[in-house]
């Protein structure tokens, strides 16, 4: 059982001691009963930080932000910066590294297991006709406080399907450690829910899927909460286009637009199919993506198939290795592919 | 007009309105959305995206242009079709949305492409006996639970029966198409109607402190630090304001179907403060570099550019902005934290 008053310890200490120059963790949001990221700077604000079962960001996607702060303002502090951080958000934070995006001496990894259980999903919660105002982790259980008092469900009842089929609940890239190791708990076998979906043949899938991607309204929220989106100019944004005095009117109308603005059928789809592709064995399911989608796209079942792809055609797992060589900048004599041999 | 409508007749009504495309609140993939529908039920809480695109498309194509060699270059202009849409189960805040959009694209300037959907679009609204979820802040920012700003019709749910208003003339002529529907209102009625809205209104809800105070103390507040601090955690995705029901910035674009000849089309697409280029100059420079001077820019233009214009806030208290947002950045608290600061 995570003790919160450990969490907030170990955050004061490492500022105090001045060994990190700030924490990201979660605090209470404004609103709801939800947590929200935040990032302290002194010891003293130690006491804001909470860890409950809305604690589902991942917070390696904050230590891209810094870095493109830093970049931009062109400082490389001696300091790390800490994160409070998930299994999977340790996995994330680890591909962070693999990649180079910043080094391990500037993260300091608080890790935090979880343990039996793992976040809430709010749309499991809303289906049960839960509307609460707090939420607790209590051993296999959650508590949630309702207008009609305290309600104790089973986590696996209402829990991320991302997080019932978690191998690794316990942070394995770490300076220090909070919690119990329970590596292999999984509450259910990897890649269920996919193979829920793939008992489907492949034109009702593929009807599925034109269907949600036509849904899409292009917000990029799910681009935006990913830590492995760190794009400076991501494929649906138009910012780097170098303009001079000389740039002509023509260079300008015929600038690349790999996908246009228009939220229509093929826009959608090359620009969800871009992005499972650039994420291919990268992604280490936190499943942010799929959170945060304002209309529901079930953004967890692509992800999942090149999860599962990169598994079983090459036995890469990703975030595993900080120091091995990644999936698409690796080659393999025994490469199942003969077309590359 | 003031009518009854039994609950079970709602949509007897609907197969009435024949002129009509009528849309309502449907419950599909894990969302409420207004979708065309034939069986209305109207037990919805607020839909996920606002009715904004009935007069306001994410899309809309403005003409479409053809090259061909030797001729003179060919435009088509492409006003949309007249199709009218009664929207059913709006509630008062994305009225107060509509009133707001109504002002933009019809005040100083009138936008032809939203003008001619506007005109066949007709809200039937549904006034809120109690607040929609956690986030409703109307009343705060001058709207009501129970407010017909921007109705055709606003509904009021009684038990087993609506009472039914008419606001405008469209209004009145939705409701004649369906008249033997109706019946009188009995003075138990008015009464009770006088009562639900009374109650409606003495719902607690989350306030915006100081919105008159507002415009002053944000332009006050344009150089301050709190604005970095407010969206250190921004993701500077755009969800907040495609979910707006006030929300209008838009790009244009020409999209290219063949290059040779060439032939396209010109199309307006919703556009976003949040996104990085939104302000993108074409030197390279880009004014609104950091997410906290985008959540200037978004909260600023609901509660002092657009009361400066208009005399009203843009904002009209819905939530969505709040509820959706991914990592609890939250209007409500931002305005008042930037008010307070200003004291």
């Amino acid at each position: 059982m995570i003790n919160l008053q450990d969490i907030r310890d170990t955050a004061r200490d490492l500022l105090a001691k001045n060994e990190v120059r700030a924490v990201i963790g979660y605090r209470r949001g404004s609103s709801g009963m939800l947590a929200e990221p935040v990032t302290i700077t002194k010891p003293e604000q130690a006491d804001e930080l909470v860890w409950d079962p809305t604690c589902f960001h991942n917070l390696s996607r904050n230590l891209v932000e810094d870095r493109k702060a830093l970049t931009r303002a062109r400082q490389n502090p001696d300091l790390p910066i800490a994160i409070i951080a998930k299994g999977c958000d340790a996995r994330s934070t680890a591909v962070l590294l693999q990649e180079h995006y910043f080094e391990r001496k500037d993260v300091y990894i608080i890790g935090v297991s979880c343990e039996g259980t793992g976040v809430v999903d709010e749309r499991k919660l809303a289906a049960k006709g839960i509307q609460a105002t707090d939420s607790a982790f209590d051993g296999d259980d959650f508590v949630f406080t309702t207008a009609q008092g305290e309600q104790r469900i089973p986590a696996r009842e209402v829990m991320a399907d991302r997080c019932l089929e978690c191998r690794e609940p316990f942070p394995k890239e770490h300076n220090t450690a909070l919690g119990e190791n329970k590596t292999g708990r999984e509450l259910e076998a990897p890649f269920t829910a996919l193979k829920r979906f793939e008992e489907q043949d492949a034109a009702t899938r593929w009807k599925f899927w034109e269907h949600q991607f036509d849904r899409c309204i292009r917000c990029y929220a799910c681009r935006s909460v990913c830590p492995m989106c760190y794009c400076e100019e991501c494929v649906v944004d138009s910012i780097r286009f170098p303009v001079s005095g000389q740039t002509s009117a023509e260079e300008k109308g015929n600038r690349i637009r790999w996908i246009e603005r228009s939220a229509v059928h093929s826009e959608n789809i090359t620009y969800h199919m871009t992005r499972v592709l650039h994420l291919a064995g990268r992604c280490i399911d936190c499943n942010e993506c799929e959170r945060v989608c304002p209309v529901n796209i079930p953004l967890r079942l692509l992800n999942n198939k090149m999860e599962r792809e990169a598994r079983e055609q090459f036995g890469y797992e990703p975030g595993a290795s900080i120091g091995g060589p990644s999936l698409t900048a690796s080659f393999l004599d025994k490469d199942p592919g003969s077309f590359i041999r | 007009m003031e009518k009854i409508l039994g609950k079970t007749k709602i949509n007897e009504w609907v197969a009435a309105l024949s002129d009509w495309q009528v849309s309502a609140p449907v419950q599909e993939d894990g969302i409420w959305s207004y979708k065309a529908a034939s069986n209305v039920q109207l037990d919805h809480t607020n839909t996920t995206q606002p009715p904004k695109g009935f007069s306001f498309p994410q899309r809309e194509v403005f003409f479409s242009f053809e090259q061909i060699k030797g001729e003179p270059p060919r435009l088509t202009q492409k006003l949309p079709q007249a199709t009218r849409h009664a929207v059913f189960g709006v509630r008062p805040c994305d009225g107060n949305g509509a009133v707001r959009m109504d002002k933009v694209f019809g005040d100083q300037f009138v936008d032809n492409y939203y003008q001619s959907r506007r005109k066949n679009v007709a809200y039937v609204g549904l006034a809120c006996n109690k607040p929609q979820g956690i986030n409703c802040f109307c009343k705060s920012v001058g709207g009501s639970p129970v407010s017909s700003a921007g109705m055709d019709v606003l509904m009021t749910d009684l038990g087993d029966r609506y009472f039914v208003s008419a606001i405008t003339e469209t209004g009145k002529a939705l409701m004649a198409a369906g008249k033997s529907l109706f019946s009188e209102p009995s003075a138990a009625d008015q009464k009770q109607v006088k009562q639900t809205h009374a109650d409606a209104v003495a719902q607690p809800q989350r306030a915006v402190k100081d919105v008159s105070g507002a415009p002053a103390k944000l332009k006050a507040s344009f150089d301050s630090p709190l604005w970095e601090e407010l969206a250190r955690s921004c993701i500077g995705c755009g969800a907040c304001t495609f979910l707006c029901p006030t929300c209008h910035c838009f790009d244009i674009n020409d999209e290219n179907i063949s290059s040779s000849p060439l032939r396209g089309n010109r199309v307006r697409t919703w556009d976003n403060c949040q996104f990085p280029d939104f302000t993108m100059h074409t030197s390279g420079h880009n004014p609104r570099d950091t997410l906290g001077s985008r959540l200037r820019q978004r909260v600023s233009h609901k509660f002092q550019y657009f009361p400066e214009n208009f005399g009203i806030p843009q904002c009209t208290g819905c939530g969505r902005c709040v509820t959706e947002c991914s990592v609890g950045i939250d209007i409500v608290n931002v305005v008042n934290k930037v008010t307070e600061h200003v004291g």
